[in-house]
């Protein structure tokens, strides 16, 4: 399991690199199968943590009001 | 009598009158360019022309050397010289100190001294282009609140993603105030840290985007943090924005694809790296329970048990050749006890008794071989092939050894 402070910065992109890494060292041949549990587990952990990342809350368009700098909704 | 004049007396008269006008003297005159020569010696020679009339016009070197722009028959020009009488000739004409491109060519020549000095400054250069981050989540948008440019982008970066948060700074994208409106919101998106800016406008006439050849909004471009993708007109408008920007994107609905990410995409994605995860994963276990079983296989192999079972069938085997070894034996022993048995017949006595033989018998019942084995007065049994004959001895006689 990766570092908790190092998680919370990653980019999804970083997340997905990451993910490629585990898959190419998992398809070495020899790779014990305690460190394959392992290289899955990771894997699997930085998918969830990429799914956590996305956002899923529809978003209304905001302008910024140009006189009080403040956001509002647009149209 | 009227005095009589020389034609130079008239033509330095004539040039003394211009020479005193003030206006002639120092005077901006626009027209159109024609039957330009760049002469050898560095002069040109040209005409400038409108609807009412035309004009012979020359530059000298020392001018010419000057000049920004290489004329061209038809451009819209401002002139800034000289008339003034050639006594040669007896003509006037106009002493160009300094040539303008007019309105749009004035327009392209700014473009151009711009895109020139700040790609000598290293503005353009790929070294500080940021990447555009693929996942992001805030996207800032510096451009018309009105227009097809802004719904372009709304319409195409929710379709791509309905989750991701477009901030509008909504700013004047046209006219003496567009550059300094362009800039504000540059920094203002910049100060919100959105992930990536969108700046742009919809097509329009040199003119019209004039705003996005600005060194302020170049510098501004060049200096925010964030990553710029720069949409401005039609593909074939490219701005100095579009230079500095860190990607360039031909129209705003091509800088909407190129900063918002398909969601189902992402998902897809995802998907894919899950199943591919599990399939290495059960591959690699799939592997080692091969070698588990054939590793099991090989235990088997040289357990008591199957050693056992091994000597076992060993013993049976041998037993079964041992069998096989004594029913050959006998089978031979019976079979020569046969050929004896037909021997045996052969040598019978009762053969013998068939082919004329016959068996003598003495009284005692012992076989009489010599004469010696019987008396006179015996009773003698002579066994012949069908019976017995009783017979008594008459007389004994001794043959001669030969």
């Amino acid at each position: 399991m990766p570092d908790k402070n190092m998680e919370e910065k990653m980019s999804i992109e970083e997340a997905f690199s990451q993910i490629e890494e585990k898959i190419t060292e998992l398809q070495k041949d020899d790779v014990s199968l305690e460190d394959s549990f392992k290289l899955y587990q990771e894997g699997m952990n930085l998918l969830k943590y990429a799914d956590e990342a996305i956002d899923k809350v529809e978003k209304k368009v905001q302008k910024i009001s140009t006189e009080s700098g403040t956001l509002e909704d647009f149209e | 009598m009227r005095n009589v004049y020389t034609v130079a007396q008239v033509n330095a008269y004539i040039k003394n009158m211009f020479t005193q006008d003030f206006l002639l003297r120092s005077l901006v005159v626009k027209g159109e360019l024609s039957n330009i020569k760049y002469h050898s010696s560095g002069h040109i020679y040209f005409t400038l022309k409108d609807n009412g009339g035309a004009i012979s016009c020359v530059m000298f070197r020392s001018d010419a050397s000057r000049m920004t722009f290489r004329m061209e028959e038809g451009q819209q020009v401002k002139i800034s010289g000289t008339v003034d009488v050639y006594e040669r000739d007896g003509k006037y004409q106009l002493y160009a100190r300094k040539v303008e491109l007019d309105g749009a060519g004035q327009l392209y020549e700014k473009f151009e001294q711009l895109k020139e000095k700040l790609a000598e400054q290293g503005m353009f250069s790929k070294d500080y282009k940021r990447a555009i981050p693929k996942y992001i989540k805030t996207l800032g948008v510096v451009t018309a609140p009105t227009g097809a440019a802004v719904r372009d982008i709304i319409n195409i970066s929710t379709r791509r993603n309905p989750y991701v948060q477009i901030i509008l700074y909504p700013a004047i994208v046209q006219g003496d105030q567009a550059a300094a409106s362009i800039v504000r919101g540059i920094e203002t998106l910049s100060e919100m840290a959105v992930d990536v800016i969108i700046v742009g406008r919809g097509g329009g006439s040199i003119e019209d985007l004039w705003a996005f050849n600005e060194e302020v909004v170049a510098e501004a471009i060049f200096n925010c943090p964030i990553p710029i993708i720069s949409a401005v007109g039609h593909e074939t408008d490219t701005t100095i924005a579009d230079y500095v920007a860190d990607l360039r994107a031909p129209t705003p609905s091509a800088a909407a694809e190129l900063a918002v990410f398909e969601y189902q995409r992402l998902l897809d994605d995802m998907a894919d790296y899950e199943a591919t995860l599990l399939h290495m994963m059960n591959r690699k276990l799939q592997g080692y329970y091969d070698c588990r079983d054939a590793l099991k296989r090989q235990l088997q192999l040289i357990s008591p048990e199957s050693r056992i079972r091994d000597r076992k069938m060993k013993a049976a085997a041998y037993s079964e050749q041992l069998q096989n070894c004594m029913d050959r034996k006998m089978s031979t022993y019976r079979h020569r006890l046969e050929l004896d048995i037909e021997r045996m017949k052969r040598l019978s006595p009762l053969d013998k008794l068939n082919s004329g033989y016959s068996y003598v018998a003495n009284g005692a019942g012992k076989n009489v071989k010599h004469i010696a084995d019987t008396t006179v007065d015996d009773d003698l049994n002579i066994y012949v092939s069908d019976g017995v004959i009783n017979a008594r001895v008459v007389s004994v006689t001794k043959e001669e050894d030969n």
